[in-house]
């Protein structure tokens, strides 16, 4: 698990929803404004004859105070008594929707506000479907200017609904909704008492409350090679590792090659003798055989390899102000890899607002539409669906000499076919409050399981095991893996949820005490 | 186990190695600073020990000498290529803060920096800006095209997600590269503690005074402070309300003084 201090924050919504106010008002409330530039905007609002603006701290440019807009994104920081936040504004204008996605895509959570008078706008679902295409799931809905509504909670209600009504199909739960005034500062820092019928936290509380806990390193090995160092007379492989750990020793086998090897040594400048590094560290990767790949490359644990790809399903939104068009080859660039990419079929073209469907099998995306592409690759590349590996299943597309859009991958084609996964069973198991839990939700394409000494242990022990199947083409598996180690299986179907409880019967043949995993 | 520092210092040693695969001729602009100081340090970190490209010091003759000593020191212990570059015609024309700050400014470091680019030809140039720093700075991409007359189309940037980068340009763009762009000047100084990294000694106080941001001797001032070491500064900025760059004379001049001098190519 990696643990960050700090959390990103984007605040999305539709202009003149009250953004830059809201943040002003955090800094205001969260005591982060300098003495120095409070005292300097005071001093400028006055000189334009109008009250304190908060909006001034962030739109820093000499147009978008003019012009009372935000043109480009900014990062400013403001703490709590809990952690620091970097809190990243992005604009609401339409015509600055890349600014508003460059802004959001780096981001941990987000805060989609709403005016509660005006409801959703075109913006306001715009972005909300933004954050589910970028892959933020811990939102904030603040319904804002309730001050102009009496603080009516009918009022607040009915924007709430619309805005639940529009989010549902999106996938995306807030996590809270929240009445709020930034102007006036109810319910950010704390309560003032103008809600009294509102009893859930402060936008602060809220914050505070998100979790910044990733678990990149629990996932499987992905290390894209991004460049070869011969400056002390040998090969060094430059990378940072996206998902997982490694550990010198350990088999390794390249995409899309094929190349194996083992890792022969981990280094970081002045730190020798590194035994093993995870998710998020910047290396360089020595091997025990000569290799010779490229940047783009991406190395995986052997067996558990990311699928060489010819073909990619995605959904992408398109910014440039040229059209995406069907039949041109474009640059996809994912992680450490660019390819030329055809793009052979816009099966859906929609309009990234309603996200009603304006056309099957477009000829072209115009600028702030999203569709579901086929590409057709150049060569195989070592990708991933957005859902297994979200840093090797999201991209951008360069449009002659600008990045011109981007999307997550939805299905990941081959023309050999999907290879077989093998899946070490301690990777995935997880003992939770409520007992053993091997989670195949997220896992896609065929699988073998490795079994481990620790999982047969613990149903040694009595322990169940609880697995988790993302839909019943996965019982298949599940079930050989029962019979090949002579464990007991049961169904269990709640809701939607398939999944199957594993345990060792009484009478069952002994455990191997150690020695390695049996397949 | 990763903390922030460490993200940050990750995040950063991926720019470096991204810039330096995908550009040519590259530069870094040194200020003598503690940003551009920690961004050597980076550099090192990313490189294996290495600087793999010249630093860039665009001096304007007003520098405090201490500055230029502590300079000339750490080059010679990094194994660094240390290009000095200055405007020579406007400073033997009488350049000087008198003729205003903001026209000094732009004559003696932008003009300085564009000439010795020139010179040299390089594409592209590390810059140790900070987000925090200032408003206008808070905008900025990590890799930031520049045109051919070195200006900054702040209304028109790039998109620029998930740490892929614009690479791509025509052959008289200039690109610029932010690799601490997302530090804070409180990340800078614990970052400086934990890696006992040696700065300029201006930084830490004597005599009841010392510098919080390092510039040209008629534009800079000290700021009233006993802290005489990096735990003491540390424990200073936790408690400062005043912008970091307030000793600093240009930023002063009018409203928008960082944004004009920016859009035109200062750092």
């Amino acid at each position: 698990m990696s643990q960050k201090d700090t959390l990103k924050i984007v605040i999305v919504g539709h202009v003149d929803h009250g953004k830059s106010t809201l943040i002003g008002r955090l800094f205001f409330d969260t005591g982060s404004i300098p003495e120095v530039r409070y005292r300097e905007i005071e001093e400028l609002c006055k000189r334009q004859g109008r009250s304190f603006e908060f909006a001034y701290l962030m739109d820093a440019l000499e147009e978008e105070r003019d012009q009372n807009v935000t043109i480009d994104t900014a990062q400013t920081f403001f703490k709590t008594k809990k952690r620091p936040y970097v809190i990243i504004d992005a604009p609401g204008h339409r015509e600055f929707l890349k600014n508003m996605i460059t802004g959001a895509a780096s981001a941990d959570a987000a805060i989609l506000l709403l005016d509660g008078v005006e409801g959703v706008r075109e913006q306001t679902r715009r972005h909300a479907y933004m954050l589910s295409l970028l892959g933020i799931r811990q939102v904030i809905v603040a319904v804002n200017k309730l001050d102009m509504a009496g603080y009516s909670q009918r009022v607040f209600q009915a924007a709430s609904n619309d805005i639940l009504a529009f989010l549902h199909p999106l996938g995306i739960v807030p996590s809270y909704i929240i009445p709020i005034s930034a102007s006036e500062g109810e319910n950010i820092a704390k309560s003032l008492g103008k809600t009294p019928w509102y009893e859930g936290p402060s936008i602060l509380d809220a914050l505070d409350n998100f979790k910044n806990v990733r678990d990149e390193e629990g996932m499987d090995f992905r290390f894209p090679v991004q460049d070869v160092y011969k400056f002390d007379g040998y090969r060094r492989y430059a990378g940072r590792i996206e998902t997982g750990s490694i550990a010198v020793g350990d088999e390794v086998v390249f995409t899309p090659s094929g190349r194996r090897t083992a890792v022969k040594s981990i280094e970081k400048w002045q730190k020798p003798d590194i035994q093993k590094a995870g998710a998020g560290e910047c290396v360089g990767l020595t091997f025990e055989d000569e290799v010779f790949v490229e940047r783009g490359e991406v190395l995986a644990r052997y067996g558990l390899a990311p699928t060489p790809a010819d073909e990619l399903r995605a959904s992408v939104f398109w910014l440039s102000n040229n059209p995406l068009e069907k039949g041109k080859s474009y640059k996809l660039k994912l992680a450490t890899v660019e390819v030329d990419a055809t793009l052979v079929d816009i099966e859906e073209r929609f309009n990234s607002s309603s996200l009603e469907i304006i056309e099957r099998h477009a000829r072209q995306l115009e600028t702030t539409e999203a569709g579901n592409v086929i590409f057709s690759l150049k060569k195989p590349i070592a990708a991933e669906t957005y859902v297994e590996n979200a840093r090797l299943g999201r991209f951008v597309l360069e449009d002659g000499m600008i990045i011109g859009g981007g999307g997550i991958i939805r299905e990941v084609r081959s023309a050999e076919g999907t290879p077989v996964r093998l899946l070490s069973l301690d990777e995935r198991l997880a003992t939770e409050p409520d007992g053993n839990q091997v989670d195949l939700t997220n896992l896609y394409g065929e699988v073998k399981f490795a079994v481990t000494p620790h999982f047969l242990s613990l149903l040694a022990k009595g322990d169940r095991v609880l697995f988790r199947l993302r839909d019943a083409s996965q019982i298949g598996p599940v079930a050989l893996l029962a019979f090949e180690n002579n464990l007991g299986f049961t169904f269990r179907r709640e809701r939607d949820e398939v999944s199957v409880v594993f345990y060792r019967e009484k009478a069952a043949s002994p455990v191997p005490a150690s020695g390695e995993p049996v397949i | 186990m990763l903390d922030h520092l460490d993200e940050l210092e990750n995040q950063s040693i991926y720019i470096f190695r991204e810039a330096y695969r995908k550009f040519e001729n590259l530069a870094m602009l040194y200020s003598i600073g503690k940003d551009s100081t920690t961004m050597i340090h980076l550099a090192r970190k990313a490189f294996f020990g290495r600087i793999p490209f010249p630093l860039v010091h665009v001096d304007t003759t007003y520098k405090y000498p201490e500055m230029i000593a502590y300079r000339d020191r750490m080059a010679g212990e990094w194994e660094a290529n240390l290009i000095v570059g200055k405007n020579e015609e406007a400073i033997k024309a009488g350049m000087g803060p008198e003729k205003g700050r903001l026209v000094c400014c732009e004559a003696l470091k932008t003009q300085g920096l564009s000439k010795v680019i020139d010179e040299h030809g390089y594409k592209g140039l590390f810059l140790g800006i900070r987000r925090d720093e200032e408003g206008s700075r808070a905008k900025e991409r990590v890799f930031s095209p520049r045109d051919k007359n070195f200006e900054w189309a702040y209304k028109d940037q790039p998109p620029e997600l998930w740490d892929q980068f614009n690479t791509s340009f025509r052959e008289d763009t200039h690109i610029r590269i932010h690799p601490i762009l997302g530090w804070t000047e409180l990340n800078v100084w614990e970052y400086i503690q934990r890696e006992k990294i040696e700065i300029c000694p201006l930084y830490f106080a004597r005599e009841g005074k010392r510098f919080r941001s390092l510039g040209c001797m008629p534009c800079t001032g000290p700021i009233i402070s006993d802290a005489d070491s990096v735990e003491k500064i540390i424990e200073e900025l936790k408690t400062l309300r005043t912008p970091e760059r307030a000793g600093r004379a240009q930023d002063q001049e009018n409203a928008y003084a960082m944004q004009k001098l920016r859009a035109k190519g200062y750092m």
